[in-house]
């Protein structure tokens, strides 16, 4: 879970201090109590267990919290592995150490795991802004020095691509249960040439995140419908209606602050290549065709789909919105945390596309003004779709959720595979990381992860554990029907993808600035650059990739 | 004892033996043969040619470290004293060779590469690829015309900071509080700068600044239009760094000697005057190093960009540091990324030498 996310479930519950003790005395009780009691109904029990570390309303886990966590989920370890089986191995696993997440949590779920074990773990731990640069220059370089990577499922091309990672063995795959993924984590995520090597832990999408408090004005509804407008003023469901209404909200009063009325944000500045994602939001459903499982190129020829008009399409909207002074004020400098954090959350806007974080920010965060009017859905669809095949717009309506980034796996390196022991120590600590139990207290508490499986949305659970049942399943059902939308836009996991988002980010704000004459001369500019990117990367290799990273 | 020769600078006499010197050039013809052997082999083996050879390029740097500390041991084995004396710069030639100018070097054959990062095939030879994407590129043609416009800042960098000077030389009250005050932006990182005045003095709704422009009745917006949004990073760079001027110039003025102006006034000639004639002329030299030095900072100018801009809108604010940064970084593009870099190091390097030039004619043409 989301460290926000956790915060904010405190604030919504508005636990007060007698609560906020009883429940540490609680937790106190729990501790003080014979550790075979956490164990008395056996596996099953473990779950509910967990989930009172350290109890809600308890302040946030510790590292002790983690080691009993890990230690009590060490069931499944204990299954495949004998007690001092891996004595004498020496591992080392590169991570994040993001907010003190990531890696601080990974070594206290770890350390009970060494100590079963035998194995010994060595860490190295990144910012997240040195991660790309770091794991880019190890693999130009060869210099691979860790054993166990925290990786991104859009790095899998140039790792799992280049054959540098472990094959899942059989026994892992039955030890975490991959059934339970969500299923867009599924296969061919997490794959490459039909062999596994993903263990998920964590999943992520873009939702959208809406003021409810726009469409609960009469004042707002009246001009709406004095304007014309012939649908109800509601939230929108397609993109056509986002630029409607935003259009609409020009020169109207914001109904909580009394300034300014913006409609969608666009972020209309770069963001190291993130921001590209963004315009994937809009583009989606025009481009993502139920049919056909590519969207950003052609998968025979790796010709770029970012100027079809579909793409042009969505280009064209922003730049319609522009047009239209739509926008708050500097717009044009906004990046999507400005988006986010400074604008949506600060009351400025009345639509945003964001991952998990930005609904539980709206109560938390200190800035926020919009933490009771703020509701949460999948993606707007579209009206339309284009169809690359057939090379023309079908006038049918068309949804596709935005899963950006697929969220943090581990993944094994093959530098193990010559050693057995180390790799069955490898492969442990992953499962263990990634296993069923462990990933619902992950994604019930602060871990910098989201829920990835089906039993994650098991509301009951949540509920039992002392969560406010409402805000988990307003929240995570957006998530959820993101996660399983049967055409949600997956983005290809090939070598460099980053750079393509990068280098479009680069056009994007030329194209925004004026100094393209049209949207599809931007888009072409796009496609130029991919193009070029795609030469200098290997054409031939990355069809290959590509068509592997789609499961074709 | 030899009786012979440079007495003067002979510590002590030497008498080395042929054997000895034989040792000496054996150490390191040996020890040179052995670098390139290995070198030769890695080469080869990292070509594909060749079977034999290591995984990584460690053991040629070991075997360059061997003969570059033989090559140090025989200088004294071979000529004694002199060897001593040729020992106090010869480590440190070794030193500037190893990291100076074999990466250049280096940096020279990556510019004609297509190395990306990504790419499984590593670094290809392209040859002049690279140059014809760099003269078809306008992104970085843009962010030398933007260098062109922030060098240009300078001048007007100069005239504040020289005013500054002037006022804080002058017999002025809390004098020496007013030189420590006007000198805290040069010690503030420019990434602090970056985040404290761009992210946050002007974001657009919370900021101070942007309230203060909205109270008397305009919207602010800093980074909204490519000119004000050029101007706005130019401002930023220039309220870090003409402090920096201001206290060169400074020091100047208090150098001058102060019988010529008090001579000037003897004379009658009125302040602007004795600034005129006497001052500013007396200043240039200081002036010249000043700005030169300042240019040198701007070319490099980065931070303040990538933080607050990114180079937008539209690639307004770029300067060539900034455009590289993102291709190399978030890019991988290696190759291309270190030829825009080697390219404007040699526009660096040209434009320099130019400005010293013309500068060093200038300052010595006859009155």
């Amino acid at each position: 879970m989301k460290v926000d996310l956790y915060n904010y479930i405190k604030a919504a519950q508005k636990m007060n201090r007698r609560q906020m003790l009883k429940g540490t005395a609680a937790v106190g009780a729990v501790a003080m109590m014979p550790k075979a009691a956490a164990y008395a109904d056996g596996h099953g029990n473990v779950r509910a267990e967990i989930l009172k570390i350290p109890g809600v309303g308890a302040g946030s886990p510790t590292d002790s919290d983690w080691q009993k966590v890990g230690e009590m989920c060490l069931g499944a370890t204990k299954e495949n592995v004998a007690e001092g089986e891996l004595a004498g191995v020496e591992l080392t696993f590169m991570g994040l150490n993001n907010q003190n997440l990531h890696n601080f949590l990974f070594r206290g779920f770890l350390k009970p795991w060494e100590a079963y074990t035998g194995a010994k773990i060595n860490w190295i731990d990144l910012a997240q802004a040195d991660y790309n640069a770091r794991l880019q220059q190890s693999i130009a370089t060869g210099t691979v020095d860790f054993d166990i990577i925290e990786m991104g499922a859009p790095f899998e091309g140039d790792v799992l691509g280049r054959g540098m990672a472990s094959e899942m063995p059989d026994w892992v795959r039955d030890q975490i249960d991959m059934d339970d993924y969500v299923d867009y984590l599924k296969a061919p995520v997490g794959t490459w040439d039909g062999k596994t090597y993903r263990v998920s832990i964590d999943g992520d999408t873009h939702t959208f995140a809406y003021r409810k408090d726009y469409y609960e004005s009469e004042e707002l509804a009246q001009a709406w419908a004095d304007a014309g407008n012939t649908t109800p003023w509601a939230q929108p469901t397609t993109w056509e209606e986002v630029n409607a209404q935003s259009k609409f909200l020009v020169g109207k009063t914001d109904p909580l602050t009394g300034l300014d009325a913006h409609g969608y944000l666009d972020p209309l500045k770069g963001w190291g290549g993130f921001g590209f994602y963004f315009l994937e939001n809009r583009a989606a459903p025009y481009a993502k065709h139920p049919d056909d499982p590519a969207w950003l190129f052609d998968p025979d020829t790796m010709k770029p789909r970012v100027n079809n008009p579909a793409f042009v399409q969505a280009i064209q909207d922003v730049m319609d919105l522009i047009a239209a002074d739509a926008y708050p004020a500097d717009q044009i400098n906004a990046d999507p945390g400005t988006t986010a954090f400074q604008q949506f959350l600060a009351g400025t806007g009345g639509m945003l596309n964001w991952w998990g974080d930005v609904g539980s920010s709206a109560r938390t965060s200190d800035t926020s003004v919009v933490g009771d009017v703020v509701g949460f859905d999948i993606n707007p669809g579209s009206a339309k779709v284009w169809n690359s095949q057939t090379g023309a717009w079908e006038e049918t309506p068309n949804v596709s959720p935005n899963n950006a980034y697929i969220g943090w796996g581990i993944y094994v390196m093959a530098t193990v595979d010559s050693d057995e022991k180390k790799k069955k120590a490898a492969w442990s600590a992953a499962a263990h990381l990634g296993g069923k139990d462990l990933s619902l207290w992950a994604s019930a508490y602060p871990s910098g992860f989201q829920p990835y499986r089906q039993s994650h949305f098991n509301y009951d659970e949540w509920e039992e554990a002392g969560y406010d049942r409402a805000f988990v399943e307003d929240y995570l059902s957006s998530n959820a029907d993101s996660y399983n939308h049967p055409n949600a836009a997956i983005e290809p996991r090939i070598p460099g993808i980053f750079q393509y988002y990068s280098v479009a980010e680069d056009e994007l704000a030329k194209g925004y600035a004026g100094q393209y004459g049209s949207a599809q001369e931007t888009a072409d500019a796009i496609a130029a650059a991919w193009e070029k990117i795609t030469d200098q990367i290997g054409r031939e290799n990355q069809i290959a990739l590509y068509k592997a990273s789609l499961g074709l | 004892m030899n009786i012979e020769g440079d007495l003067l600078h002979t510590v002590t006499a030497d008498d080395i033996s042929d054997r000895r010197r034989r040792v000496g050039r054996g150490m390191v013809w040996g020890s040179a043969a052995l670098f390139a052997l290995l070198a030769t082999l890695q080469f080869a083996h990292d070509a594909g040619r060749l079977d034999v050879g290591f995984t990584t390029w460690r053991p040629v740097l070991f075997a360059y470290l061997l003969w570059a500390t033989c090559l140090c041991a025989a200088q004294v084995i071979v000529n004694g004293e002199k060897g001593k004396r040729t020992l106090f710069v010869l480590p440190a030639a070794l030193f500037v060779i190893s990291l100076v100018v074999f990466p250049l070097l280096f940096a020279l054959y990556i510019s004609f590469t297509d190395w990306n990062l990504a790419s499984l095939d590593g670094a290809q030879p392209n040859g002049w690829d690279n140059m014809r994407q760099m003269w078809g590129d306008a992104f970085y043609w843009n962010a030398l015309k933007n260098m062109v416009y922030y060098v240009a800042a300078v001048s007007v960098e100069y005239v504040i900071a020289f005013g500054l000077a002037l006022l804080l030389n002058a017999q002025i009250r809390a004098r020496k509080f007013f030189r420590v005050v006007f000198l805290l932006p040069l010690m503030l990182s420019p990434v602090a700068v970056s985040w404290m005045v761009g992210k946050s003095m002007l974001e657009v709704r919370f900021g101070p600044v942007s309230r203060l422009v909205r109270e008397m009745g305009f919207e602010p917006s800093f980074f909204g239009t490519p000119e004000m949004a050029r101007f706005m990073i130019m401002a930023m760079d220039a309220w870090t760094f003409i402090p920096f001027m201001m206290i060169m110039l400074l020091a100047g003025l208090q150098a001058l000697p102060r019988e010529v102006i008090e001579a000037s006034k003897v004379d009658g000639a009125s302040g602007w005057q004795s600034f005129k004639e006497v001052i500013f002329p007396l200043m240039l030299p200081v002036s010249v190093t000043a700005i030169v030095i300042r240019i040198i900072f701007k070319l490099k100018l980065a931070d303040i960009i990538i933080n607050v801009t990114s180079g937008g809108p539209g690639g307004a604010t770029d300067s060539v540091t900034s455009f590289i940064f993102r291709e190399y970084r978030d890019r991988s593009n290696v190759g291309y990324g270190t030829l825009l870099a080697m390219v404007y190091l040699v526009l660096i390097i040209l434009f320099i030498t130019a400005l010293l030039k013309l500068v060093s004619r200038w300052m010595e043409r006859p009155a």
